[in-house]
């Protein structure tokens, strides 16, 4: 409150010295005066000084923080918080990244990660349209309010969506047609853009022409592969011989080589990556099969029931938390244990090195705790899916069933049956999960999904 | 300031409207203040802005033909092999391990009234030995043995990861068994690793690059399961026994040699383990600089870690 009044009477004494110099005065005849404790005097102060007041605060609160910048890129906080970075360890972070993948205006990218730099110009950029008419600007006309224009997940819609949007930051992608510790291919993120993710706030961008749907694509790599480049070179300072102060090299050897050549070849990899699914044999038995799934998925060999419940509404494991948000739980792990640590220590007993060394710990714990309440969205649990629903995130097709079993769920809980499964058996847990959704009671024939509450 | 605005009602020309007017304005006042005042995108911890003219330089510099390498030192690089050991000892009272919190597949996970206890400060009653400390030579010269082919068993049994830290060469393929009655999952962080074990079976990693500092391995099915893995190209680790004590043979001598120390529970930056111990140049990042003569057993004796060292 007291800064509040602050602030009013900053305002108060703007409008009265320009009142004043306008030579307007009060009705009483007086210039605008405060009381005698310096606060706002409203008996003498008239309603248009008021009314000037409000316009002038609306303004401000209307058009934003006054001018408009370029839109700027997000430094990963609590990565940088994590390693206990200093400012100007920060900053080199932000050069280097500008000088290797510039700003989200004028995108570049090092030869090296195979990006095409047309269709980054057509994603990238504010929303406009080119001399024959042509859209760009696309990412943030589509993306950006909630993946936000870093890739972060963190867009202003975020904090009210469940699931976040992802974090394209760690270069880590759930539904893809590759190994699990493989990237996704082109056509992968292709198509989440086309069909969406059923179920979650991840809409079908399929109205858009495939050259846009390429172009966005091209565009969630690059911020994709940006953000690894990023995390990598803030863990490279733990790395650094020198204590502190460190700066890292910033030559080819290093900065491509070491650093960018790891993340890109991933990525081009990823092409080659794709998993080996046998074909489920034509005349199979499908009562028979979905019997076969039954028992899988209720043994101990496929274990599915551990999550997804003896129900299947996936309620098996409910406490657990995806790798994204992992991150930040961790992190308000650490510091709180900090600073439970730190509270039960006293400066009084301790040497100047000490209390110099304990007050550093503190700032880092305050300012990590600062990073957490505003950089990040509060941690959220994963619930297993409900298989009762008929409703997929990566897909509905066998195949798809088929990549999620066998290479699990790259960054979530669900492991990877892949090696331990052999391939007809995963065919069989594949065909008992599509029944599911028509189970009634263990007898199928319900001609249509219900439900999964009506049904219990 | 509300109550005083009500004796201005007479002072004014216009009668009873204006102060009301007033009312609504300063409530608007408020209003816009409230949302200004946080200011846009307050609470979060912006970062500093990237230097463009040194962005554009630097990018520049990458870009010509050169390359532009900075020169780095060349590092000494000695001949013969040497051998490094020593014995951690925790010097405060580590307590009573806790029980976990054991509520899944019970009938072997807690059979016959079994418990099973955190273990991420493991201190040898009788020699007040400190187990599972981590410690590996960074950026090694030379290696001398090959990376091993045969597999290195990590088994599960009763719910628990037999191996609380493991070490492992990359490229070195390890065993990850299951030897319990049920199915368990083995999710490796950092790797991407995370497979379907079923009951009595194994499957083989191998780690494709090194990890750094240790990384957590987990359970999904059973979330009080953890352990530690380290993944080191050149294989100069050892993760330090019951007694405390720790032996890595084989290392190049003649040279300076850097080794970096961790523990699960350390309160150092990022588990790092820094001992007061001025002859080893022991830094704030667990690091400590050391350099073996040919053929020598260097026996760094008993390295204590005081009690402030590791979280409570």
């Amino acid at each position: 409150m007291k800064m509040l009044v602050r602030t009013l009477d900053m305002e108060y004494e703007t409008v009265s010295a320009f009142a004043a110099q306008a030579g307007f005065k009060t009705p009483s005849g007086d210039l605008i005066r405060r009381d005698t404790r310096g606060h706002l005097s409203s008996g003498l102060f008239p309603v248009w000084v008021l009314g000037g007041v409000a316009v002038f605060l609306l303004l401000l609160t209307t058009t934003g923080c006054g001018k408009t910048a370029a839109a700027s890129y997000r430094l990963n906080m609590v990565e940088s918080a994590k390693q206990r970075l200093k400012p100007e360890q920060e900053q080199q972070v932000a050069t280097i990244l500008a000088a290797l993948f510039g700003t989200p205006d004028e995108p570049i990218a090092p030869s090296e990660c195979g990006l095409d730099a047309a269709k980054l110009h057509l994603a990238a950029g504010p929303v406009r349209s080119d001399i024959v008419g042509r859209k760009n600007g696309l990412y943030r006309e589509h993306c950006a309010h909630c993946h936000g224009v870093t890739g972060d997940g963190m867009g202003p819609t975020a904090a009210f969506l469940n699931p976040y949007p992802r974090d394209y930051r760690p270069g880590v992608f759930k539904f893809k047609s590759t190994e699990r510790a493989d990237k996704p291919t082109h056509a992968d993120l292709v198509m989440v853009l086309r069909n969406g993710l059923a179920g979650s706030s991840m809409p079908s961008f399929a109205l858009l022409s495939d050259a846009k749907i390429d172009a966005l694509s091209e565009y969630v790599k690059y911020l994709s592969i940006r953000g690894e480049v990023e995390l990598a070179l803030m863990r490279a300072f733990f790395e650094l011989d020198d204590e502190d102060q460190g700066r890292l090299p910033e030559d080819r050897e290093f900065l491509i080589e070491e650093i960018v050549l790891p993340v890109a070849e991933a990525w081009q990899a990823a092409e080659d990556a794709l998993i080996d699914v046998p074909e489920m044999a034509a005349d199979i038995d499908m009562a028979a099969s979905i019997a076969k799934g039954k028992e899988l998925f209720y043994g101990n060999k496929a274990n599915c029931v551990k999550c997804h419940g003896v129900t299947g509404l996936g309620d098996g494991q409910v406490n657990d938390y995806d790798d994204w948000n992992k991150v930040v739980l961790q992190a308000h792990k650490t510091v709180q244990g900090g600073l439970e640590q730190a509270g039960e220590a006293s400066t009084w007993d301790m040497d100047a090195d000490e209390a110099d060394e304990h007050r550093a710990e503190l700032a880092w714990l305050d300012r990590f705790q600062k990073v957490l309440d505003g950089n990040a969205l509060p941690p959220r649990t994963i619930r297993p899916r409900n298989l009762r629903q008929g409703i997929y995130r990566g897909g509905m097709r066998p195949l798809d069933l088929y990549y999620r079993i066998h290479a699990g769920i790259n960054g979530a809980p669900m492991p990877a049956a892949k090696g331990t499964v052999p391939p007809e058996d995963i065919w069989h847990i594949v065909n008992y999960i599509r029944s599911l959704p028509y189970d009634f009671n263990g007898t199928l024939g319900v001609d249509k999904p219900m439900v999964a509450r009506d049904r219990l | 300031m509300m109550t005083t605005s009500r004796s201005t009602v007479g002072g004014c020309h216009s009668g009873l409207k204006r102060p009301i007017a007033a009312h609504c304005l300063i409530f608007v006042i408020c209003l816009a203040v409230g949302v200004a005042a946080p200011g846009c995108g307050a609470g979060s911890v912006a970062g500093p802005a990237p230097d463009f003219e040194a962005a554009l330089v630097l990018r520049e510099k990458l870009a010509s033909a050169t390359g532009a390498t900075e020169a780095g030192e060349e590092k000494p690089q000695g001949t013969g092999w040497a051998t490094l050991k020593g014995r951690f000892i925790f010097a405060g009272a580590p307590g009573d391990a806790k029980p976990l919190i054991v509520d899944k597949d019970t009938e072997v996970c807690s059979k016959g009234g079994m418990k099973l206890y955190d273990r991420s400060l493991m201190v040898d009653a009788s020699t007040k030995g400190l187990a599972n400390v981590v410690l590996f030579l960074r950026n090694s010269s030379r290696v001398k043995e090959p990376v091993p082919t045969d597999a290195l068993v990590f088994d599960q049994k009763n719910c628990e990861f037999l191996t609380p830290v493991f070490a492992a060469r990359v490229g070195q393929p390890i065993d990850v068994k299951n030897s319990d009655p049920i199915g368990h999952n083995t999710n490796i962080s950092g790797t991407s690793f995370n497979q379907l074990i079923p009951a009595g079976e194994s499957t083989v990693f191998t780690a494709g690059r090194e990890t750094g500092l240790p990384v957590t391995v987990t359970c999904n099915i059973h979330p009080w399961m953890k352990a530690y893995a380290v993944f080191r190209e050149d294989g100069y680790v050892a993760v330090s026994a019951p007694d405390g004590s720790f032996t890595i043979p084989n290392l190049p001598a003649g040279e300076p040699l850097e080794f970096q120390v961790w523990h699960e529970r350390s309160t150092g930056r990022s588990g790092a383990i820094s001992l007061d111990q001025p002859e080893l140049k022991w830094n704030a990042k667990g690091r400590f600089k050391i350099q073996l003569e040919e053929d020598e057993v260097r026996d760094l004796g008993t390295l204590e870690v005081p009690a402030d060292a590791i979280s409570g």
